[in-house]
Order: structure tokens, then sequence, then C-alpha cells
């Protein structure tokens, strides 16, 4: 690769100014940046500045009326002592542990389903990608209704198989197994991904294996699953990133109720910061979200990354 | 036809003449200098509020009489459609210097933004008009209660009550033979009374009342009562009881025996007599409890004031009458409302001020109280000539005039909710009160969160 990074400005006078004037290195690089300026610019403003302001929230005492006064390690100290964050932490982290694998394997199963070529497959596959692109406040409402204890769609079903109603979003034991149940329904998007890796397996590679005799198990074992490795990682990362952000349900549904048994960090960051008025001790709470994150992360990568399977490494 | 292509040179040539020809129309500032001086004197004020379509005709019709006897003033009215959302914009518009010159406050967060300094004191422009100074112009000692901090120094005016009351479908009472509650002494009924006559209003699906042999309470098709488990409705009965739900030291006293006493009675209305619905039966019936009183779902219920002007008594199925809700020890009804106030920031602090005493003016406030959204706050809309102002018939029973006249004077509390309530209530109050809607004890749930609660209240006054 040739591309240089560094800008000469030509001092030609016998060329015109301008960007015509600059080598077509420079203007490539030029119009390199450009093109990444969207995402430059986004992380600047989106991400690197408001970082740096809730860094310094961290350490104030902010309630959006008076100016922030400085209180040193306050906020941090809080967070060792607040009964509310433990609620918080376990209801996000039951969240994420039951409703992340279970998406993965649904997703990872419908994307084998519809893996095949027939008349009508299209059909199919709309109808299981729809799902998620219902938005999520229409998502919300509508499950809030299936959940509804008396005439809910589930305890419907439920019912009629002969079992008891259940007090789905009223109940402390059963609001976050209910919300795992709503999440399953947006797996739509993480199923093209796992598809769009099914069908980059070359059939080559299963037919050698029916020569040399393997069965299903043997294929999905031995092909699919490390050929596929990038993409369940890939899926499982974001998986854990965006259930660890889960706002939305928690808000809508039952806004943290019953007993504050949905309050997941993101929504108990939002009620801290504007109904307590408390921007500090949010923003401290925002970090424990970004270490929480940073940690998984590096966990996923060190223990799960030297199993994923890379046909071309080297690209 | 003939089609020129348009060249660079030409492309840059109209863009720049359509760049100057905007900034030329962009510069107002310079056009409206030069216009004529009346009106150069006109003062914007911007007012900042929420409600739904009522709230919002209000508002807009209170401007056009504001601005006609006001000519030097224009009022743009921001709106909002829910309170919460409406106080966490307005915070945000704190904090980025934008606030409004005038807002609707929630009573909540009124304690919080007079002690930051955020609400214009107007005590003495209340002393100084002719008008709001008049002895006993609102109803007091509530108005005082609730407007004056401890120093006596007003930062907001009220301009309307809201209370709680008993809605009662007269067709299931008159079925059972009960004479409904009224608003004066002798018609208010004792705890007893109203259990005894919502028992014998409750029906299960056999017809069976909650005392009979083989009465199924998970099959109740005619509940007798309703008594919503939030503040409200919880501290009219801690004052009815004789409990306080806030103390002179502005912290939650609802961990005494008094007031526990009397949370384990609403308590109990729904797990142990059987005669309420459970929070969770109303959400998935789909049905507020004024909508389940004309659907013959139940007899009576406590519900604010503020109910009557959604449910429009004259467009309802079934006969509505109105009652004071019963009493533990005595009759008490919480009365609240949000405020009216000015942004200390404003840099029109008189034209603020005018429209302020506007909101509390008859105009305005008769708009909101003929409909059945707010009651009155104002002593001489309660005398004879006053009630014909406003009471409307299809929309006020008949007995009406009995709560704003007689009942509310005589036993409305009104209460000065502490700075830091919200936090206090977000996470430990309100929490433990949906506990109890889901059948806790109150001794399980109560004093913990109290205890919690009044840490997260004494933190926020030192502050």
């Amino acid at each position: 690769m040739t591309t240089q990074s560094t800008l000469k400005v030509s001092t030609s006078s016998s060329r015109p100014r301008g960007f015509k004037s600059l080598s077509s290195t420079q203007r490539r690089t030029i119009t390199g940046y450009l093109f990444i300026m969207p995402f430059i610019l986004g992380f600047l403003f989106w991400f690197l500045a408001p970082a740096l302001v809730a860094l310094y929230l961290t350490f104030q005492k902010y309630n959006l009326i008076s100016p922030p006064q400085y209180v040193g390690l306050d906020n941090i100290q809080q967070l060792f002592k607040d009964p509310l964050l433990l609620l918080s932490l376990k209801a996000t982290f039951l969240y994420t542990l039951l409703s992340v694998p279970l998406s993965l394997l649904l997703s990872f199963f419908l994307a084998t389903l519809i893996n095949r070529q027939f008349r009508g497959i299209a059909i199919f596959r709309t109808i299981y990608y729809l799902p998620s692109i219902v938005p999520a406040v229409a998502n919300a409402l509508l499950w809030a209704w299936m959940f509804n204890t008396e005439f809910g769609l589930i305890n419907v079903f439920i019912r009629a198989l002969g079992g008891t109603k259940v007090a789905w979003l009223q109940s402390t034991s059963w609001a976050i197994p209910a919300f795992v149940i709503l999440s399953l329904w947006g797996t739509g998007s993480s199923m093209i991904i796992f598809l769009a890796g099914l069908q980059g397996i070359p059939d080559i590679y299963y037919e050698a294996a029916e020569i040399d005799g393997a069965g299903r198990w043997a294929k999905l074992r031995h092909i699919t699953l490390p050929l596929m490795s990038p993409i369940i990682f890939f899926n499982l990362l974001l998986g854990f990133i965006n259930t660890f952000q889960v706002f939305t349900i928690g808000y809508l549904v039952t806004n943290g109720g019953p007993e504050n048994s949905t309050l997941f960090l993101v929504l108990y960051i939002y009620r801290t910061a504007f109904r307590s008025q408390n921007m500090g001790y949010a923003a401290a709470l925002s970090w424990v979200l970004f270490f929480i994150l940073m940690i998984l992360s590096f966990i996923t990568f060190k223990y799960l990354g030297n199993r994923v399977y890379y046909e071309n490494p080297g690209d | 036809m003939a089609t020129k292509k348009l060249s660079r040179r030409d492309f840059l040539r109209l863009t720049g003449a359509s760049a100057a020809l905007m900034a030329s129309g962009l510069d107002l500032q310079s056009m409206l200098k030069a216009a004529p001086a009346a009106y150069q004197d006109v003062v914007k004020l911007v007012f900042g509020g929420w409600g739904a379509t009522a709230e919002d005709n209000g508002v807009q019709a209170a401007i056009k009489e504001f601005v006609k006897e006001n000519p030097n003033i224009a009022v743009e009215w921001q709106l909002t459609p829910a309170a919460a959302d409406y106080m966490q914009q307005l915070l945000t518009n704190f904090a980025a210097g934008t606030a409004p010159d005038a807002s609707f406050i929630t009573a909540d967060s009124f304690e919080t933004l007079r002690a930051a300094g955020q609400l214009m004191d107007i005590t003495d422009r209340v002393k100084a008009d002719p008008q709001l100074s008049q002895p006993n112009y609102f109803f007091e000692p509530q108005e005082t209660d609730r407007c004056a901090d401890a120093n006596g120094h007003w930062h907001g005016i009220g301009s309307t009550w809201v209370a709680h009351h008993t809605y009662i479908n007269l067709d299931l009472f008159e079925k059972a033979g009960i004479k409904p509650p009224g608003f004066k002494d002798e018609e208010i009924w004792d705890w007893d009374t109203y259990v005894a006559n919502a028992k014998q209003l409750t029906l299960d699906g056999n017809g069976k009342h909650p005392d009979d042999a083989g009465f199924d309470p998970d099959n109740i098709q005619q509940f007798g009562t309703d008594w919503g488990l939030w503040w409200m409705p919880i501290a009219a009965a801690i004052y009815s009881n004789g409990g306080e739900y806030v103390n002179k030291d502005g912290l939650l006293a609802i961990d005494s025996p008094e007031a526990m006493e009397a949370m384990q009675r609403l308590v109990d209305l729904i797990y142990k007599h059987h005669v309420g619905p459970r929070t969770s039966t109303m959400a998935d019936l789909g049905m507020t409890n004024t909508q389940m009183i004309d659907n013959n779902r139940l007899a009576m219920g406590i519900e604010g004031s503020w109910a009557l002007s959604y449910i429009n008594p004259s467009m309802m199925k079934v006969p509505l009458g109105t009652g004071a809700i019963p009493k533990m020890k005595k009759p008490a009804a919480l009365m609240q409302a949000h405020f009216h106030a000015i942004i200390s920031s404003t840099q029109h602090p008189e034209e603020a001020w005018q429209w302020l005493k506007f909101l509390a003016s008859p105009f305005y406030t008769l708009s909101f109280m003929k409909i059945g959204l707010w009651l009155p706050s104002q002593s001489a809309q309660v005398t004879p000539d006053g009630l014909k102002e406003w009471v409307t018939k299809g929309i006020h029973p008949d007995n009406y005039v009995d709560f704003v006249t007689d009942y509310l004077p005589k036993n409305g509390v009104s209460i000065r909710i502490p700075r830091g309530y919200i936090e206090a209530d977000t996470n430990f109050i309100g929490p433990a009160f949906q506990a109890l809607a889901a059948g806790k004890s109150v001794e399980e749930v109560i004093p913990d969160a109290v205890k919690q609660a009044n840490e997260v209240i004494k933190k926020a006054q030192e502050a």
C-alpha cells in the first residue's frame, strides 16, 4: 500500500492552486479522510466529548439547576453503598445471561431453517425478519398486551394447555423472564447475519464431508460451527452490548417495577439523572456500565476470540 | 425543446446569488429596527407547561384574552403533553440557560426549584396587588400553606385545587338498597360502614358477597370499591386516621402507627375483604376505575376530582353520584395542584407578573372549572354568585356544591412536598406502594422504605 498520511502542499507556481494542485496521493488522502469524516465527527461529538463531560461530572454534584460543585470521590464512594445499584445490576445481568444465549441459539436455528432453496423461501425469510423492524415502542406496547394476565395471548395459551395464569409483569420473579421472551421476538437481525454467513460456506466442504460419511451433526460440528465462529462471536459481542443497554422495554412496560425488579442499569442512570436530578452520580453509574462492557468485551476476546476460526486470517 | 446544460461557473454564480439573497432576507433584526415604535415595544414572554387538549385550549384562549388587554406583551406557549416530561425538559432548559419566562411547576418540584433560587420571589407583588392581597382572596390557610416558604415568601400561585372524592354508580347502589354517601358531615361514612357497604356491593360470578360461603375472590364480577394505592389517595387516608404524610420538618411520616394502620386498611380492602380490584386486575381489564363504574364493574371508586372532565357524566351509561371519601378518625382529603411561577432568569419580570396574575384570574380558571378539570381556589368562586359562574349541569352532580363550599374548606389538607421527594418517591416510596398493591403487608415494606427515603430527603435538604 502506498497511501501516505502526511500532506505536502505543492509550491509549484506553474500549477493552479487548490485541490487540483495536490499530488494524486495527497488528493487520495484528503478524499479518504472526507469519506471517514462522518465517523470521526460522530466519534468526537457523540462519544469522546460526552465521555469527557461524564468524567468531569463524576466528580461533581450537579442537579441541572445550580452550577456543578466539586465533591471529590463522593459519587464513586456512593456506588459501593447503593442498594439500588445492586438491584439494577442483578436485573441487567439476569436479563443478559438469559437473553443473549437464547437469542443466539434461536437466531442460529432459524437461520439454518431458512438457509434452503425452495419455492417461496423468500416469503419465510421475510416473515421471520419482519418482527425485528417493528419500532421498539410499538413492540413494547404490543408485548405488554401479550403478557396481560387476564386477556394476554400467552396466558390464554397457558390456560388452554391446562396451566395456571402467570402474573408476568406484576410479579418480581416473572418480569425478567417476560422481557427475555420479548427480546427473542427481535432476533431477526442476527438471524440475517447468520444466514449471510451460512450462505458463504462453500457447498464443496459439505459434499466432501458427505463422501467421507459425515452425518448432519458431524457436518454442523466440524464445518458449519468453525466457519460460522466469527459471526457467532460478532453476534455474541453485540448481544452483550445491546442487552446491557436495554432501556425501552423497562421504561415503557414496567417503568422499572414491580418493586425495582426490572430497574435495568440504563433506566437507573436515566432516573438518577432526570428524575432524581443527580447528574454527577448518573455519570458515575454510566462509567460502571462502560467498565462492565469493557471487561466483558475483553473477556470475550481473550477467552473466545482465539477459538474463532478465520479462513483467511491475513486479509 | 432545446435544453441548456448548467455550467459549473453558472452553478456557482447562482449559488452565490441565492446565498446573498438569503443573507439579506435573514437580516430581520435590522429590518425590525426600522419598524414603527409600536412594534418594537412588544415584549415576548415564553410560557411553558404540559397538558392534554383541554389545557392547551384553555391556555390558548387565555393568551388571546391577555394580549387583547396587554397589547405590549406577546406570549408564546410551549406545550409538552406529560408533566414529568415537561419537568425534565425544563431542567435541561435551566442547564442550557434557555428557561421560559413563566411556567407550570409540578407540586413535587416546587420546593426544589424554589430552594435553588429558580423561582422569582413574588411576595411584594402579591402584597401590593389590590386584588390578590385581599384577605381570603384564596382559600386559606391552604393557599398560604402551599405557596409560602418558612419565611412567608411566595414563589408561585396555585390557581386551582384538585382532591379525591367518591364516584358512585347510583344504579348499583339503588339495586343494593344502599343510600350513597354525600359531602355533609352527617352524610360521610365511617370506615366500618364503608367496608360493610362495599361487601354488600361486591358480587362474584355466582352472585355471592365476600362474607357468603363459597365466595370466589378470583372471579369477582362487580367490585364494591376501589381506593388507588398511590400517594394522593394514600395520604388522604393517613390524614383521616390522624397521621401525617409529611411532618413539620419536611420528612416523610408514613411509618407512624396511625399512617401504617391507615395504609393496611387500604391493602385489606383488596386482600382481606375482597371488595377492591388489584391494580393488576384493572390493568388487565384495560379500564380506569371510572370506566369500571360506567360498565357496572365497580360500585364506587375513590378518584381525583379531575376525572369529571374526562368521564363527562352526561355521556355516561349509568347515573353518576359523588360523595366524600370515607373517614377513619376524621374526614380528610388531600388538596394538591401544580403552580404557576415566574422563572428568576426572566428578562421581563413585570410583564411576566402581569401574565402570572392573569393566570390567577377568573377568566383563566373558570374555563377549566366548567369542564370539571379544576376545583376553585378563590373564595369568591364558592359564593352563591361565584358558583353560578362555573358549576355546570351534566358535569357536576347535584351535591357537588357541598364539596367545594363545605367539605373542602373544613377538611382539605394541603402539604408542601419537600426537596428530594422525587428521588425518594421514585426509588423507595413508589416501589413500596407497588409492593402494597401486590399484597405485601405495610409492616413488611413501609418502615424500611421510609428510612431510606428520609435519608435522601435529609441529604437534599442539607444541600
